[in-house]
């Protein structure tokens, strides 16, 4: 009974079977979920690695305690993950600036230019520092749709807001990922049209 | 509206960024996998026992838990309390309503009329209070 016997149960059922005492599900579990909470992580603490480490500790610690009273079909584990996650990475952030960090203003730089050259790790670079000029719950909100590829109903929950209020912040941060994108090509070095 | 094109960037050209930060798949350490996993082995209940000690497990219930256990938990609770409202229901509104269900085998006579009808103080004389008894005997 190797890993491979649980490599089709769901989430859920791992976390149920770590909290009964199994062995493997916590690997498993790991292997699964870790990734996804670090890149994330990674995200929302505008690209700090070793914080976001810090975060995916945390929040499986979290969740190796919560276990034994999981209820399973009441939220997805991932939802459940994303949330902790969110909430760690504001504390620290609320702590790292003494600044109102939903005050800052949207990026407004409108330099038009050629992206399609741009190289993958360009990319990512120039998402994230786009990403993190975002006011942070446009941030959270864009990051869980869009690259996450949670859907609206899961990003409620994660955000304790209503399903308006998310389809909102998506697109008002992605509206103003667009235009600093835009702005961003020359800087790169990409040139303009 | 007409800055779409100059000043921001199409859906398409901004879904490749969203690609690139997709498939930028962050790989954790080895050194982390390792804390995640000595902390999952700390925190892990023991095989087949939720509370993981060796302790009387009747020990730390309380009356109203092993009454509740008793009975065969919450949902035969509820089973009971459900009967219980509905006994209630019918000894106090459905003499008529029963009689109908009933087929006139449960119940006889005209229950309608006043003067072949019981009061609840009849049946129940303290319900009302000592009172109507005294009355009774003067």
């Amino acid at each position: 009974m190797a890993l491979d016997a649980y490599a089709e149960a769901s989430d859920d059922a791992l976390l149920v079977l770590y909290g009964n005492g199994d062995p493997m599900a916590a690997e498993l579990l790991t292997r699964r979920l870790a990734p996804r909470v670090l890149g994330y992580g990674t995200r929302l603490l505008g690209g700090d690695r070793a914080e976001a480490e810090d975060v995916t500790q945390e929040a499986m610690l979290r969740l190796w305690k919560i276990a034994p009273d999981w209820r399973t079909g009441e939220a997805k584990v991932s939802t459940w993950l994303f949330r902790v996650v969110s909430n760690l990475c504001t504390d620290r952030l609320r702590k790292r600036r003494n600044v109102d960090i939903d005050a800052i203003e949207e990026p407004a730089d409108d330099t038009p230019g050629a992206v399609d050259k741009m190289i993958q790790a360009d990319r990512v670079a120039a998402l994230q520092t786009a990403l993190n000029a975002l006011p942070e719950r446009q941030r959270i909100a864009v990051t869980l749709r869009h690259i996450e590829g949670e859907a609206n109903p899961e990003i409620a929950q994660i955000m304790d807001i209503s399903i308006e209020a998310v389809e909102s912040l998506t697109a008002r941060g992605k509206k103003a990922l667009a235009t600093a994108l835009a702005g961003q090509r020359e800087e790169l070095g990409y040139g303009t049209n | 509206m007409a800055q779409t094109d100059k000043d921001m960037l199409d859906d398409t050209a901004l879904d490749a960024f969203f690609d690139a930060a997709r498939s930028d798949i962050a790989a954790p350490s080895d050194a982390l996998v390792s804390a995640i996993l000595a902390d999952a082995e700390a925190h892990q209940p023991q095989c087949g026992s939720h509370a993981g000690t060796a302790v009387d497990p009747g020990a730390s219930r309380g009356f109203w838990a092993d009454l509740v256990a008793a009975v065969g938990g919450w949902p035969s609770l509820a089973g009971m309390a459900t009967a219980t409202v509905a006994g209630v229901w019918i000894g106090f509104a459905a003499p008529i309503q029963l009689e109908t269900m009933s087929g006139g085998l449960i119940l006889t006579g005209d229950y309608t009329l006043a003067d072949e009808s019981y009061a609840l103080e009849d049946l129940a004389p303290s319900y009302l209070g000592t009172s109507l008894l005294l009355e009774d005997e003067g």
